[in-house]
């Protein structure tokens, strides 16, 4: 069981605490077990009329109730810091692993699917590993302990229970499996429902105007019509839990009385029966609770196998490999990049760009154009060594790339890319994030420069205004932000994608003078949406299916008569 | 018809009251069988000292023995035939009992069922009719939560309803008043400790959900700051920044540990308190059940004095947990009716855009006027910021109108006009001369063809997304229509051609192809007007520049609305709008605004000359 190594990881520095809660779990479950044994020896005592010792054993049991409770908090505080102790530790690893794996692991996983990883199949796993502690734990105990202490009364009716108690375990897990089956069903449905109301209320304007309403109503109508069907089982189902319960323990109740009622009537004759009407009440009670502990350790398999599922899926992403970087040297000040026989591809059997050969020497400009679609960013990836060529070599100053470390290549950097990045925090934090040690002067100056001082002094907080992911922002404010962040690191190449998206044409102006002051004196690489960034680029490279099938410069490539050309021409119809 | 959520339950009455009355069968047999044992162990008692069966018991055993003493004698030993007959009956009670209740636990799922689902068909009915401004007043993740989450609340508020609005409490208040009948004092421990556990359960409980809402908040600042750190893999790599993160994550877990500790600490208290205060009352109940003994010699009625103490027992755990089922149905009941609250909320909206009654259609010639705007202001509040101010303009039948602005310029609101999914706040809209609101409703949607901004595609084929715009379209028309949006030569490579699946959103398709797709739906009718709202952005400009003028060939006699922050997507219409901060700030054809509106003219000029893409 490999899989189960990890856990016993997170468990393993809490062995004294889970130690620690062990023993309060046994002290409570006795101390509450033992009273009906006392309760009953109360009520022997009294009917011989032995006042002391009914008092002496009433005493001690308010005693030891208090002494339950007291272990009995520990015991679930304990429980709760267990569990919450662990998932913290597996949560810090999980955001650890997202931190240290290739973007290509991350490319390949999604953004939902990994959150999912981190906040939801965690609470699962907290839910199963409390519910296993709690009442797991506490079952076993109780079921334990109760057969010992029946057993401490009278071995004959305990034997009897001891009996009975399949009859417990039986009907609980029943229900509970019959009950699951249905719940997944209905949940299924339900989340059918969800998905046609969630996507008929979010394009509702649509469905008005094609008039179409009815025909979503219907479908939502109809999968309801399955729901009552489903449902009702689900729920009659799951309605079944607390009767079949007091059925079974009022049958148990029955037939333990009726026979503790016949031996005491004959214990005078038969003394080895020795029964009594106190020992006849603690029984009672030990019958009345004894199914209990049957029913929540039947209700927490459902959680338990959850937890088990979810734990198992974040032990796959634990397991992933780090991201690989042998490269150790460090480089700076790169005065010329070199392309030699480069291949690259993200599939094996799907060749993307094939024996590449291109020098860029330091301020050159290179622009990658191409439709929609056409791979435009995949060389960017290599250059970053988000991913590494498959033949051939990019070198730096003459240096292989894939010897530099990672860390010290892209320290040389600056990126901007279409999809801006922007955490929550302060505009300043965010602008900051280039170079942690920059003054406010100096992020200031920067944003001036990206022409983002403007709109930021208009801010209510101006640079201390906070922004989320999602909002606050326009988003050209945010792609100014991205280039502000830039401007600030003053880096030796500027990786730019030029794409401006859902911007008005002021906007977009400014936008566009603050990427011609970033690219000043700079080598850049440049996902070019302008035609001044084409006509002056040094190189051009024009990319279709991934593939780069033109390069060379503007004249050359309308000369060319070319697929350049055709797009270029194309625009001014 | 459903118009409010109390509505529902008034179709489900009898099941309301039958229900639950079902469920009293069950709880009398629950309160009775402690009451048999202990008469059993009396009777018992009496017949091993050959003293009278009745002798020494209360009024409440001696109806019970009477009872059992009417079934003679089973065997010959008295004490096993009163055993017998007694767990006889006890059985039966349980079995009897049981079934009553698993109707009423039938009835409750049935009737929750329908009850979720008649409230649930109704508003979503409601929703899809309500208007753009009444629906932006909730948003519509509200409105979603309030469909799938609140009707479920609903639903479960039903369920415990019948189950345990009359057993719970019956249970007891039976318990007590039997604990008073057999002794008085052991009757006021009850009275005492009953409060005492409800305060203690109610109180943890409500401050540790207020608290939960805490933590659920803690929790989402590490899902955004898992999401922020995964859509920014990259620049935190490209930053190398992986060790600041890595702390910043880790401060914000260790917040979440300290809330959600501190509300285990809080939950861990209820049950040490509950099982103390129960402890401790079952050590008075032996006190006082057992005081009279010392006093008394006789050996009978000190037996019957301790079965009292067992049944006593009995009731104080019994009262225990239908108090923790108690404590659970008044939070199921409590949530149920924040939630209905919140759903009659919507049933409450009254719908702005209507039909008319009486409202007739009517058609028109060429060169009459399809749109009339007579000094038209919009704004979504009442008395808000006006998002459109004082338009004036008109469209004829058949001619192209083209409104090019900025982001926040209005464009989409004055759609939105057109197509009504919102009335004029001031002026009149007139389509063919007559109020827009006089229109038949459902004529008007039929007239007009719309592709909205973001292209949308529903969960399906290709085919049944055509068929949307209209049911009885043939094939031909499909292909036609597919070929003057250009979507023809994608969709033509599928093996199975129109029947290809569309997955939820259209997410198997690029970005360009919705967009395709979209017009083509828009293009399965021929209505009296197209209105393009910016739904060509993802197309390269050739392919944008053959889909306009394949549907300006076909459709002649259909007026054109195109909106675009392209000047070349909209240079060749008959009308230009130009919009800027909710006015028109000019209007006329291409030639007219490149001479006299400079924003016109400069917007045309940088784009001119930077677009490469």
């Amino acid at each position: 069981m490999k899989k189960n190594n990890r856990f016993f990881q997170y468990l393993k520095p809490q062995k004294v605490q889970i130690t620690v809660t062990l023993i309060f779990c046994f002290l409570y479950v006795v101390s509450h077990l033992i009273q009906p044994i006392l309760i009953g020896k109360a009520l022997d005592n009294a009917l011989v009329s032995d006042f002391t010792a009914f008092l002496i054993i009433l005493i001690a049991c308010f005693f030891l109730s208090l002494l339950g409770a007291i272990s009995d908090f520990f015991f679930e505080y304990k429980v709760g810091q267990i569990t919450q102790k662990t998932i913290r530790d597996i949560r810090k690893d999980i955001y650890h692993k997202i931190n240290t794996v290739s973007v290509e692991t991350l490319f390949k996983e999604s953004d939902g699917n990994l959150v999912q990883l981190e906040i939801g199949d965690v609470e699962n796993v907290a839910n199963g590993m409390f519910s296993v502690l709690k009442s797991f734990v506490e079952g076993i105990l109780s079921i334990l302990v109760t057969i010992l202490m029946m057993f401490l009364v009278n071995w004959i009716l305990a034997l009897g229970v001891l009996l009975l108690s399949p009859l417990s375990l039986f009907v609980s897990r029943f229900v509970a499996k019959f009950n699951h089956k249905y719940f997944k069903r209905q949940a299924q449905i339900q989340s059918e429902l969800n998905r046609i109301s969630l996507e008929a209320i979010n394009n509702i304007d649509l469905l008005q105007t094609l008039d179409n309403q009815e025909n979503s109503i219907n479908q939502f109508e109809n999968q309801g019509k399955v729901l009552r069907k489903e449902g009702k089982i689900a729920q009659f189902s799951a309605s079944w839990t607390n009767p079949t319960t007091r059925l079974v323990n009022n049958t148990i109740y029955a037939v333990i009385g009726v026979v503790g009622i016949v031996m005491i009537s004959f214990t005078p004759t038969y003394p080895i029966l020795m029964m009594s009407v106190g020992s006849l009440s603690s029984f009672l009670t030990y019958t009345a609770q004894f199914s209990k502990p049957f029913n929540e350790i039947s209700s927490v398999m459902s959680e338990f196998e959850t937890a088990l599922f979810s734990f198992q899926r974040i032990d796959a992403f634990l397991a992933k490999d780090d991201d690989i970087d042998e490269g150790k040297e460090d480089i700076q000040d790169i005065s010329e990049i070199t392309f030699e026989h480069m291949s690259f591809s993200y599939e094996k059997d799907k060749e993307l760009i094939v024996d590449f050969n291109e020098t860029v020497k330091r301020g050159e400009k290179v622009a990658i154009v191409g439709p929609t679609g056409a791979g435009k960013s995949t060389l960017i990836n290599v250059l970053m060594r988000f991913y590494d060529p498959i033949e051939g070599s990019i070198r730096f100053n003459g240096v292989d790339g894939v010897s530099i470390a990672k860390k010290n290549l892209r320290k040389n950097y600056g990126m901007v890319l279409q999809e801006t990045w922007i955490f929550s925090g302060t505009i300043m934090e965010n602008v900051r994030y280039a170079k942690a040690d920059a003054s406010d002067e100096e992020v200031i100056d920067a944003c001036k420069r990206a022409h983002a001082d403007t709109f930021i002094q208009t801010l209510p907080d101006g640079y201390q205004t906070k922004v989320t992911a999602k909002a606050g922002l326009s988003e050209g404010e945010r792609q100014m932000i991205t280039i502000a962040r830039v401007m600030l690191l003053e880096p030796d190449i500027v990786i730019l994608d030029e794409a401006t998206s859902n911007v008005d044409t002021r906007t977009e102006k400014l936008i566009t003078d603050a990427f011609d002051q970033l690219l000043q004196g700079k080598t850049s690489i440049v996902i070019a949406h302008r035609l001044s960034t084409i006509k002056n680029a040094d190189l051009i490279l024009v990319l279709k299916d991934g593939h780069i099938i033109e390069q060379g410069n503007h004249t050359s490539l309308l000369a060319k008569r070319g697929f350049y050309y055709s797009m270029y021409s194309s625009q001014f119809q | 018809m459903i118009k409010k959520t109390s509505d529902s339950f008034k179709r489900y009455i009898p099941q309301l009251i039958i229900g639950p009355m079902l469920k009293m069968i069950e709880a009398v047999f629950d309160l009775l069988i402690p009451l048999f044992m202990k008469s059993i162990i009396d009777l018992s008692r009496n017949a091993m000292m050959g003293l009278s069966p009745l002798y020494g018991m209360n009024a409440i055993s001696r109806g019970i023995s009477s009872f059992l003493l009417l079934f003679g004698n089973w065997v010959e030993s008295p004490t096993l035939n009163y055993a017998l007959i007694g767990g006889t009956f006890i059985l039966l009670m349980g079995i009897l009992g049981f079934l009553t209740t698993m109707i009423t636990q039938y009835v409750a799922a049935k009737t929750a069922i329908n009850c979720g689902c008649d409230i649930r068909d109704a508003l979503y009915r409601k929703i899809l009719s309500l208007g753009k401004q009444d629906r932006e007043n909730f948003g519509n993740s509200k409105l979603l939560t309030i469909l799938n989450s609140d009707t479920y609340q609903v639903q479960q508020g039903v369920l415990i309803f019948i189950r345990l609005i009359v057993r719970a409490p019956f249970l007891i208040l039976g318990a007590l008043v039997f604990s008073f009948l057999l002794n008085w004092k052991i009757g006021l421990i009850f009275l005492t400790i009953i409060p005492l556990i409800a305060f203690v359960i109610f109180g943890i409980m409500k401050k540790s959900s207020e608290r939960y809402l805490f933590i659920q908040g803690k929790l989402d600042d590490l899902s955004t700051k898992t999401s922020d750190s995964l859509q920014g893999a990259k620049v935190i790599r490209a930053f190398s920044t992986q060790e600041r993160e890595e702390k910043n994550f880790n401060k914000k877990a260790d917040a979440y540990y300290e809330e959600a500790l501190g509300v285990q600490k809080l939950n861990a208290w209820i049950n040490p308190l509950t099982f103390s205060i129960i402890s401790l009352a079952t050590c008075f109940v032996v006190l006082f059940g057992a005081m009279p003994i010392f006093e008394s010699s006789d050996n009978s009625l000190n037996t019957q004095l301790a079965s009292t103490i067992i049944t006593e027992i009995s009731y104080l755990l019994q009262i225990f947990t239908t108090l923790v089922q108690l404590t659970n149905v008044i939070m199921i009941l409590t949530k149920a009716s924040v939630s209905m609250k919140r759903i009659d909320e919507v049933f409450a909206i009254n719908e702005k855009i209507q039909e008319k009654e009486g409202a007739i259609s009517s058609s028109l010639e060429p060169g009459e006027l399809l749109f009339d705007f007579d000094h038209v202001s919009f704004s979504y509040k009442e008395g808000g910021n006006e998002a459109l101010k004082d338009l004036n303009f008109r469209l004829e039948k058949g001619k192209s109108l083209g409104i090019i602005g900025g982001t926040g310029s209005g464009k989409s609101t004055l759609i939105y006009l057109m197509l009504r999914l919102v009335d004029a706040s001031k002026g009149k809209v007139l389509y063919k001369g007559k109020d827009i609101k006089d229109y038949p409703l459902h004529a008007l949607r039929k007239e007009q063809s719309f592709v909205p901004q973001k292209s949308v595609l529903f969960k399906g084929t290709i085919r049944s997304n055509l068929l949307m715009a209209n049911e009885n379209a043939t094939e031909e028309s499909m292909i036609q229509a597919l070929k003057d949006s250009k979507a023809y030569e994608f969709v033509s490579k599928y093996d199975d051609f129109l029947d290809h699946e569309v997955e939820e959103g259209g997410r198997n398709f690029s970005g360009g192809q919705r967009q395709r797709l979209c017009i083509a739906r828009a293009l399965m009718v021929n209505p009296e007007v197209i209105i393009l709202d910016d739904s060509t952005s993802a197309l390269d400009l050739l392919t944008d520049y053959q889909v306009r003028k394949n549907i300006h060939d076909r459709f002649v006699n259909t007026s054109k609305v195109i909106v675009s922050q392209r000047v070349s997507t909209v240079k060749d219409c008959d009308l230009i709008l130009v919009l800027e901060g909710g006015r028109i700030i000019a209007q006329g054809d291409h030639e007219t605004l490149l001479n006299t509106c400079e924003v016109y003219q400069s917007t045309y000029e940088s784009q001119t000359k930077k677009e490469a893409d």
